[in-house]
């Protein structure tokens, strides 16, 4: 009942430029691992002449994330990409609470009246027991 | 004697009850949870869980977040043990200090491993001319709990 939150991974380089040498040695040798690795994950490959080689993700919630490999071991941009595989789409920000409960008490909720008798019991010097 | 003001401690007599009418009320009350549990009587179930070096209030299908790695992949059924207490509506079972493993079953699935937002640790002494920054980027994993289970089998 697990559905990964990567939709699709677009690797976009230039087949000529020299900062894209470790997309191109990625595409030979590891893209096809990556893609039997990760069965649910689209992978493109792209080749274009332009500025710099960056990795797009897209997530289920529509957000796009790009990285850029530019002058980066293939070794480096497979693990970038196992990473962003396991990723969701959230943003990344601070997060207040590790936690996150839809029904937060079972037994019902703490109050200051729990376990304290109550007042027709109590006998004090004003309240007679009924 | 004559009686003073110290002569019995400030806080009410406790009177203990006979241990052998406590051993059978205790047997009647494992007796009757035993049969709550048999028949499925129980509406949601929490439990509290020692992991990761924290203890966690979790019930089925909440989200969890660690600060560190775990060697499972996404998508990987993982089964906690190290439990603590476990509760439903009517009772409740204390451990001492964790519960049996015949017991009770924790079960949770790894959904996610990101990293955390860029923390940014700087340290500056003014009039030394010493600053240094460093962002430091957590790996974090995210659990789902999927099920707490519990089997009757006390004693």
């Amino acid at each position: 009942r697990y559905v990964r939150q990567l939709q699709r991974l677009q690797l976009l380089f230039s087949p000529t430029a020299a900062d894209s040498r470790g997309a191109r040695q990625f595409v030979e040798e590891a893209a096809v691992d990556f893609a039997r690795q990760h069965p649910d994950v689209v992978l493109y490959v792209s080749p274009r002449t332009g500025p710099a080689p960056v990795l797009l993700a897209e997530y289920l919630n529509g957000t796009v994330r790009e990285e850029l490999i530019a002058s980066k071991t293939s070794e480096e941009i497979k693990q970038l990409a196992t990473k962003l595989a396991g990723q969701s789409g959230l943003d990344i920000i601070r997060i207040r609470k590790p936690f996150h409960t839809d029904n937060p008490s079972v037994q019902g909720q703490w109050h200051p009246l729990t376990n304290k008798p109550s007042a027709l019991t109590v006998q004090g010097p004003r309240l007679q027991p009924q | 004697v004559a009686k003073t003001s110290l002569t019995s401690p400030p806080w009410p007599e406790v009177k203990l009850p006979d241990p052998a009418e406590e051993a059978k009320y205790h047997a009647e009350v494992v007796q009757k949870v035993n049969k709550m549990i048999a028949t499925g009587q129980y509406g949601r179930l929490f439990a509290v869980v020692h992991f990761a070096s924290k203890q966690w209030k979790i019930t089925s299908e909440d989200l969890i977040m660690m600060d560190n790695v775990l060697e499972a992949e996404c998508g990987d059924r993982i089964r906690m043990e190290k439990v603590l207490l476990v509760g439903a509506d009517d009772f409740t079972l204390i451990g001492r200090p964790l519960l049996g493993k015949d017991l009770v079953r924790v079960e949770a699935t790894v959904i996610e491993k990101t990293e955390s937002w860029p923390k940014i640790n700087m340290r500056f002494w003014r009039r030394h001319n010493y600053q240094r920054k460093k962002i430091i980027v957590n790996p974090q994993t995210v659990l789902r709990i999927n099920t707490i289970e519990i089997f009757p089998c006390l004693s």
